[in-house]
Formats: C-alpha cells, structure tokens, sequence
C-alpha cells in the first residue's frame, strides 16, 4: 500500500476511489492507476452482482464502469487519471469488493432468460412494484440531475479523404491519400496514433516511429486524436466525438481502418477477475507500466498469443502454460510449457482467478494449472460497424471466421484488420491501396496515381495468397452454468440455449429476448459468440444465421454533445428600437426569433392610453414585401381569395392567404402604391412561411411580370393608434391627414420626421391609426419623434400584451393562434374575404365545397356573464361531450366582462346562443356575440 | 438524413438547408371537378423510385428549383432551373 503521508513525487498526484486516496502517475488511466494498487475488483455485473475486474482496457466491455466526477458510466479503462477526481464504484453495495447482492449469483437457477416476462406478469397490479426491485437491484450509474456534464461544442470539416483508425494500415492510408494530393483528415480514439503498434512493440515495424512523423508533419494530413467516430451517415457525413466536441465531417472518400476488437472465449467462470485480454495485458504492461504479479496462462491460436507471453516473462511475470488452440507446431516460446490442441474449459478461484482448467479439444481428461492471471488471444472480430452503418454489405467469409465487405457504398473503402488483414506488411500494402484509391477519385486525372495503384493491388495480391487462418472454437463443451456470454447483461450460455429452445432462434428475436448484445458494449464483446452459439443450436451455418443490426451511434454518446450549444447562442432578431424599449425597462417577450416588448408600464395603464389619447407600439417584426410589375395585380388576384385587381392606388386592403385546401395560413395588408407597386405586410411569425410560399407560386408561374423582394429587415414600423393619434402625426408628416383627405383604408407615400416613410390608415386596434414604414436604420429617430410629439397628449408605448387585448375586444383573429391547421376563413367569421366569383384563385375548389357544404365549426366570439376568462384551450361542452375550445380570452374594460374566442359547432353558433366552457371540473356560460365587444359600428377607427 | 443537395446557385449544400417542396405536379384547371380536385389537394404520389421535385434553399438564396431524387437512395440528378418550361413538364 502506498504511504499517503509521503511527498508526492515529480509528476504524480492522487485521486479518490471510494473515498481512499490513489496515488497516480501523469498520462496513466484511473484503471492503470487502481491495477498497480492491486484494486482488481472494480464493479459487480449486471443481474448476479458477480466481481469483475478490467477485461479490455480498450473502452468496450463494461467492467470498468464507474462513477466519475458525477457523470455515471465513465469506462476508467480509457480514461486519463486528474487530481483530485472522484472515482465511484457502481452497483454494488457496501463496496465492489464485497456487495451484500452477491448472494443473487446463488439464485441463477430462479432467473432463467426472460425470467421477468414469466414470472411477473400476474397479478398485472404487481408489476410496478417488481419494476421498482429489479431497477433498484440491477442497472448501471445513477444520474446526478445537477451535473450538466459540461459544455459542448460543435465543429465543421470537410476533407477529401477521412481514414478512421490511426494503426499501422490507417497511417499508410492517410500518407499514401495525402502524398497523391488529397487533403485527408486522419481519426482516432486514442491519445496517440499507432493502434495495436502502441501496445505491442514486438510488432512494431522499424519504419514505424517514422511514419508516424510522417503522418503528423504531413501538410495533406489533419491528425484528430481521442477523437471516436460513432457514426457514418449517408454521403460520408461522419460524427466524431472528440471530448465534449461534436465534430461532423463531411469527406468525399471514407477509409475505415478501425481494424477489430479481440473476442473472448466462452468457458466456466470467464468473467472472473484475472481473466483478460491479451491486448489488454499488453497496454498496462506497455502503456501503463503496470506488472502482473504471479502465474500467467496464456490461451491462443495465433502469434499475438506467444508475443503477449514472451512480453510477460520479460516483464517478470512466470507463464505457466501456453494453451495453443490449433494443433499444428507451436510459435517460438523459450522453455514455457505449451499444450497444443488443447483450450481452458474453466476458471477456478472464487474473487480472482487461483487456476485453470485446460482439456484437448479431441476429448480427453482435463488438468489443472495454477495461476492468478488468464490471458486471452483467441483473435479479432473486425469493427466493422462503420461499414454497415453507410450501406456497405458483408458477408460472412468462413476462411477468416468473420464478415468481409462484398460490395462498398459509394465513397467508402477498408484496410487492415478490420478486413481481416492482421499482418503488417500486408495491412501496409491494403492501406496504401485504399489510400490510393480514395486519392484518385478526387484527383481522377493523376496519371501517376494509375501506376502506384496497380504496383500496390498487385504486391497485395501476393501477400494475401500467403495469408493463413486457424481460428479458435468460442465454446468450450462443458455442462457448467456460468459460462458468460455476455458480461453486459450477464447473458450466459445456457441462457441462449433455453432462448433458442423456446422458440426465438432468429438472432434478431434472440437478441430481444435474451438482451444478449444490448448492454453497454452493444455486442462488441459477445456478438461473435453468441451468433456461434445460435448457428450451433439451430444447426445453422453463420452466414445463415446473420448478425444483429448496426446502428449509430456506434460508441456512447453524451446527450449534451448531441444538444449542443447553449440556447442563449440560438438566433435572436432584434428590432432597430430593441435598445430603447430595454431602457424604458419593458419586459421583453419571443415572437418566433423576435424580442419584443410584452409590456412596459401596466397592461391597463397602456390600453387606458390607447382608448383615451394614443399609443405607439413598434410592429418592426412584420413581415413586409415590396412587389414590383405589371402582373402584379393579377398575381395578387391569384394568391388571395379576395380582389386585388379593382384595388385603386393609394388604398390598402385587408386580405387572407389560403392554401389549395381552403386553410387560412396567414393574414396581413396589400397596399397599393403605385400602379405596378405593392407593399404587403404579413404576421410576424408567419413572415418566413409565406416568403417561402410566395417564392413557390413565383417559380411554378414562370411568365408574370412581378419581382418580389423581402424587406422584411429593411423596414422598421410602428403602430401609432388612439383618438389624439392624428393630431400627434399630423406636424410630422408632409401630406395631409384629415379624414377627408386621407380616410380609412388609405396609404401614401410621404415624409414623416424627415424620413421617407410609407404610411397606412388601418383599424388595428379599433381606433383612428396610422403604421408607419420607415428605413430600419431611421426607426430609432421616429419612434422617438413620434413619442415627443405626443408628448402633451398623453401619449404611451404600448406592448404586445395590450395590443391583444384591445384586438380582441374588435374580434380579430390571429393566425395560428385562433387557427389551426383545419380553418378556413368562411367558418373562422371572415367569409367577406373569399369572392367565390372570381374565376380561380388558390384554394377556390375547396372554398367553394366548403360553402356548398356550409360550416360545421365556427369560430365565435364570446362573452361570459360572471366576468371569469377561461383560459386558452379550455373546452367547450355541448350535450356532455367536448365539441370545441378556447382560443383567446381576457378581461375587456369595453364589454365590461370577459370575453373571448372559441370554436364552437355551428349549430351553437348563433348570436346570443349559449355555450358552456370547463373550467377547473366546472360548467360556466358563456353567450355567443356576433358583433365586435368595442365599437361594433367601427366609427371610431373610421373618426 | 444527411445527403447533399446540388443548388443552382450555391453549389452542394447539406439537405438541412433546404426545404422539401414535394413532387412536381400540374395544377389542375379550375373546372376539373371535385374528385381531381380532392385528389390534387389532399393525395401525394409517394412513389418508390426517381421522382422530380421541388426543394426551396432556405438557408441561403432562397431560390425554389426542381430536382430528381431516387427515393430510395437520395441519389440526385443535377438541378434544372424552374424558369424553363422542360423542367415544369
């Protein structure tokens, strides 16, 4: 045990791990650090709560899982150690080392597969109550609700080329593409480039430490390490994580050389802590100068297996054995003990291995070999779920015992183990390839490039006809129970047997039923076997028996790095007043994109100003388009249901957009400014919508005379409305104001305030009203002049909120808000707007039914009696069912009661019929009101 | 979904770009009765295949043009400019 007392030494610090200190060197991993502490039990599995130690040390399997920092589920494996960082084991209590759960490891025989389907269905009332065991007993880290994780980023690149895997066939890749001219982003999950080379030097080429300064001083080659590629989406659009950035990569030609993650047997107790990868071993021995203290047996069928070995005994450990699967003549392996033909079939040793248990595959009795480590090198399974994901299809090749890509998709190419390719000088050769190959697709006119390209697929030719395969059985024949597929979900092999034999011997309905692959590896550990084991039950081949689905993300990704940025970085429109409503401190509401100002004073106080003398609201969030052309009328007399054409210069009218449908999209004013000149305003939300829409008509009527432009940004405009309202405008402007002159429904051209500016008399609110247009950047200087103006008269700003009440109280709509997608205006109460006469428009055929048919919901004003606003979306009640809804309400000074809009069925829709609304479980009446709650004549606006 | 569309005035750009405007189809004359009618508004032809459509480059210039996708790649032929009167057909 570490002395804590003692000085730390140069470079290292310490961490907590339940609570105890760990002393830890700078570029080691949490893992590394506990395993040279001798911490080998770092979690309890999934379901048994069985003891398990590092297995991988590659970021895959989840033994390792643990609590970091707050953030649950952090693989320690691959994750570089802090000071200071808190480090938690998970489900597991009092602690991994003893974890008072582990007494359901007894009771396997009473948790068959499925066991929760079958045993707690009945009584159905029970089954909350199993729910809230089971999650309290089995599952991962708990959420912390006020760890954010952090913040998030996102980033943009484009390459010609981007080869995934940074190993030996990934870097001849990236500089073969780079040196014939192709700007290549190289990607990979680790801190280094190199892949298996970083952890197993007996590998490693000469040329090795050269190529990799070659890869990272490269001008062509953008190196991104600790970067993980999750997913390939269609046309080579790539998501990496790297950290807490999400960076999308969008490259003309996809390299995967990811090559493949080691597979494990499948035997009694292989989950048991000791039991590792040989890659596994050889990063602690290599990368985290970790020792392995005691006995090794190393089971294998290949070279990495010897390489591991002799690695050990250099290191210091003793190997007692070397299982070689295959029967043919063993590797070079000093004087360590090899027993050919034969493989492990059991682990003993209760919390870590004591010994194994090896037999010759040709039957016969078994022995025992005592050790404290077992070390796995039974080969590759190609991570290859890149390939899958952007449509590439593999097939399963018995030769190597994994799928191979029979047919790429488009832009996409492999290299190296993951095709199968483990050695070196052929993996070099298929990654130059495949380099080459990505190069000349985006160089296609390099006529050099042909004659490297067949000098590379010919030498890999050779190379691979010299290529040897011997692979290992996954499982071993034995009646024992704990043999692990899965270490996930502590799937074990009898467990998918009884799957089978209960009828789900389709991978893809074992996979649900068994949840064999759906851990937090998402098979990478298991799939190989548990597809064996299907095959074998169902007397299937492989191929015929298919893999599972592979589907993004293909390492887990945080949810934050999806979400991304903060919100208060999403768009935001601010009007050319914005500053002075912040200084008038008025409280600022979102209208789509838009800030504007909700309220600045008191609602009453501003509807008072408007009723009594006049105020000034800023409608600079309009939607505003200038239409130019001779087909401008006519265009008009198309896209409205009502008539533009008769409409005389210098007036303006109120008008209704409809789709084909008859569906009220958007409502605004055309004014008419000169013979072939239009202004039009839209809804503030709608302002994007009907751009788009008019573009649409624009395009698909090629032919009319008519130029729109959006001036949407270039107008500011405000609304000055009330009695006093003209006495106000009147010094400012150079034209006339009196009624006589310029009445209701007119629009000029004129000067106000010294500033060009287009101006229109319209109801709005109900009162005498001018809305004035002018360039955005003088909107400041009129608001202001327009405010000093009206000064002695009693004038206010007025905000949104205000604006709909005094709108309601005149029972004007708002689309999208008192209409949905099923409205048309006959029965939202605007049939004046739809001229059924004119010979076609948009949404004629169907107004046209809908007026045969007559209305079946109208929309309605009403008024409540006891002076109580239902809120919006309150029901309507009509022979005890549910018939219509509140759209909009509030109290009105006006009616002197409240009042509001609703659908309601037209039977009911009659002036001074009664409807009833719910409010909080209660029937209130309310009576339907035909007429405007303010000035039904309209003499006021007109004044 | 994250193929790339060809624009005739901005060049390639991500589909999250653009707005999908549907298939490309004649309006029918106002006199064509309810039934063509009915099924010009409310039915779209959906088809498994290559398909010419409208696409709306919302993002950038705003301009509506007519492609033809594979429906089941998002395999795109180069765009046509609606102006011409080919590319209505």
């Amino acid at each position: 045990m570490t002395d804590h007392n003692a000085p730390a030494a140069a470079g290292q610090f310490e961490f907590l791990y339940n609570g105890r200190p760990v002393r830890s060197a700078v570029g080691q991993t949490l893992a590394g650090a506990l395993h040279a502490q001798d911490e080998h039990i770092l979690s309890r599995s999934f379901k048994y709560h069985r003891p398990r130690g590092l297995f991988c040390c590659s970021g895959r399997c989840p033994n390792c899982l643990c609590t970091v920092d707050g953030e649950p589920n952090v693989r320690i494996c691959i994750t570089p150690a802090a000071p200071g960082m808190k480090v938690e084991s998970q489900n597991a209590w009092p602690s991994p080392k003893f974890d008072l759960l582990a007494v359901l490891d007894r009771l396997q025989a009473f948790m068959p597969v499925g066991f929760y389907y079958k045993r707690m269905y009945k009584p159905r009332r029970a089954w909350p109550i199993w729910e809230r065991v089971i999650r309290q007993i089995a599952g991962l880290g708990r959420i912390d609700r006020h760890n954010s994780g952090g913040r998030y980023e996102k980033l943009n690149l484009f390459a010609d080329v981007a080869v995934i895997g940074g190993g030996w066939a990934g870097l001849h890749a990236a500089l073969a593409a780079a040196d014939a001219g192709a700007d290549v982003v190289l990607i990979d999950e680790q801190p280094e480039l190199g892949g298996h080379l970083r952890h197993d030097p007996d590998l490693a080429q000469d040329a090795w430490a050269g190529m990799l300064r070659q890869a990272t001083d490269h001008a062509g080659v953008r190196v991104l390490t600790s970067s993980s590629a999750f997913g390939c989406y269609e046309e080579n659009l790539l998501g990496i994580r790297q950290g807490n950035r999400l960076i999308r990569l969008r490259a003309n030609q996809v390299i995967v050389t990811t090559g493949g993650w080691e597979r494990p047997l499948v035997f009694e107790n292989n989950d048991r802590p000791g039991v590792l990868l040989a890659s596994a071993v050889q990063r602690l021995m290599h990368l985290e100068h970790c020792r392995f203290a005691g006995a090794a047996v190393v089971v294998t069928d290949n070279a990495q297996g010897y390489r591991a070995a002799r690695q050990l005994v250099a290191a210091g450990t003793s190997v007692a054995a070397i299982v070689d699967v295959c029967p043919g003549p063993p590797e070079f392996a000093a004087d360590i003990p090899v027993f050919r033909g034969h493989t492990v079939v059991a682990v003993r040793g209760s919390r870590h291995v004591a010994g194994v248990e090896i037999a010759p595959l040709a039957g016969g009795p078994s022995q025992s070999i005592a050790c404290r480590w077992l070390v796995q090198a039974v080969g590759f399974t190609p991570a290859s779920a890149l390939l899958y994901q952007n449509g590439c299809q593999l097939t399963y090749d018995p030769a190597c015992d994994h799928a191979v890509v029979v047919q790429y998709a488009r832009g996409m190419h492999s290299a190296g183990a993951v095709n199968g390719t483990h050695d070196p000088h052929a993996a070099a050769l298929e990654g130059r390839l495949a380099g080459l190959a990505a190069a000349a697709t985006v160089r296609p006119h390099d006529v050099s490039l042909a004659a490297l390209l067949a000098d590379a697929r010919r030498r890999l030719d050779d190379w691979q006809a010299r290529r040897a395969t011997c692979a290992a059985q996954y499982v071993a024949e034995s009646p024992a129970k704990k043999k692990f597929v899965c270490l996930c979900e502590d799937v074990t092999e009898q467990d998918l047997c009884d799957a089978v034999a209960e009828g789900y011997a389709n991978i893809e309905t074992l996979k649900r039923y068994s949840t064999v692959c759906m851990g937090p590896c998402q098979g990478k550990m298991c799939q190989a076997a548990a597809i064996a084991l299907c095959a074998r039950e169902t007397g299937r081949t492989i191929a015929d028996t298919g893999v599972t689905t592979a589907r993004p993300p293909e390492q887990p990704v945080p949810l934050g790095l999806l979400a991304g940025r903060a919100v208060r970085l999403a768009l935001v429109r601010r009007t050319p007043i914005h500053d002075w409503h912040e200084r008038a401190g008025a409280q600022l509401t979102d209208a789509g994109d838009w800030k504007r100002p909700r309220v600045y004073s008191s609602v009453e106080q501003e509807y008072d100003a408007v009723r009594c003398h006049a105020g000034l609201i800023d409608a600079s969030t309009l939607g505003k388009f200038d239409f130019r052309g001779r087909g401008a009328a006519e265009f008009f007399e198309f896209m409205y249901p009502n008539r533009f054409a008769n409409l005389s210069v210098g007036r303006v009218r109120y008008g209704v957009l409809c789709d084909e449908a008859g569906i009220l999209l958007d409502d605004g004013t055309i004014s008419r400014l000169q013979d072939d000149q239009f202004f039009l305003t839209t809804t503030t939300g709608n302002a994007a919508a009907i751009d788009s829409w008019f573009r649409w008509w624009l395009a698909a009527r090629p032919g009319l005379d008519v130029r729109m432009t959006n001036v949407s940004g270039s107008y500011a405009a405000m609304n000055l409305a009330g009695p006093r309202s003209r006495e106000i405008l009147q010094p400012l402007a150079d034209i006339d104001l009196a009624n006589a002159a310029f009445p209701y429904l007119a629009a000029a051209r004129c000067i106000v305030a010294g500033v060009p500016a287009v101006v229109l008399r319209l109801g709005f609110v109900g009162e005498c009203s001018y809305e004035i247009h002018v360039p955005a950047q003088f909107g400041l200087a009129v608001w202001e002049a327009v405010l000093e103006a009206g000064h002695h008269a009693g004038i206010q700003p007025f905000g949104v909120e205000a604006q709909r009440l005094l709108r309601l109280e005149k029972k004007h709509l708002l689309p999208g808000i008192d209409t949905d997608a099923l409205s048309n205006p006959l029965e939202a109460g605007l049939p004046f707007v739809v001229r059924l006469e004119k010979p076609d428009f948009i949404g004629r055929q169907a107004l046209e039914r809908a007026a045969r048919r007559g209305p079946r919901q109208m929309l309605v004003g009403f008024r409540m009696p006891d002076g109580f606003a239902p809120e919006p979306s309150s029901l309507v009640i009509h022979d005890g069912r549910p018939c219509g809804r509140v759209t909009s309400s509030g109290y009105s000074p006006a009616a002197g009661a409240a009042v509001g809009l609703a659908w309601v069925p037209a039977a009911i829709a009659r002036n001074g019929d009664t409807i009833q609304i719910q409010v909080d479980g209660r029937l209130l009446a309310a009576v339907v009101h035909d007429a405007p709650f303010y000035d039904p004549a309209g003499d006021k606006l007109r004044s | 979904m994250s193929f790339q569309i060809e624009c005739p005035e901005c060049g390639c750009r991500p589909v999250g770009e653009f707005h999908f405007g549907g298939a490309v189809r004649e309006r029918p004359e106002p006199a064509a009765g309810d039934h063509v009618w009915a099924e010009y508004v409310y039915t779209r032809p959906n088809i498994a295949g290559v398909q010419r459509e409208w696409w709306f480059h919302r993002a950038a210039c705003k301009q509506w043009f007519i492609a033809s996708r594979d429906t089941r790649s998002n395999v795109m032929q180069p765009a046509q400019t609606p102006d011409s009167q080919e590319a209505r057909g």
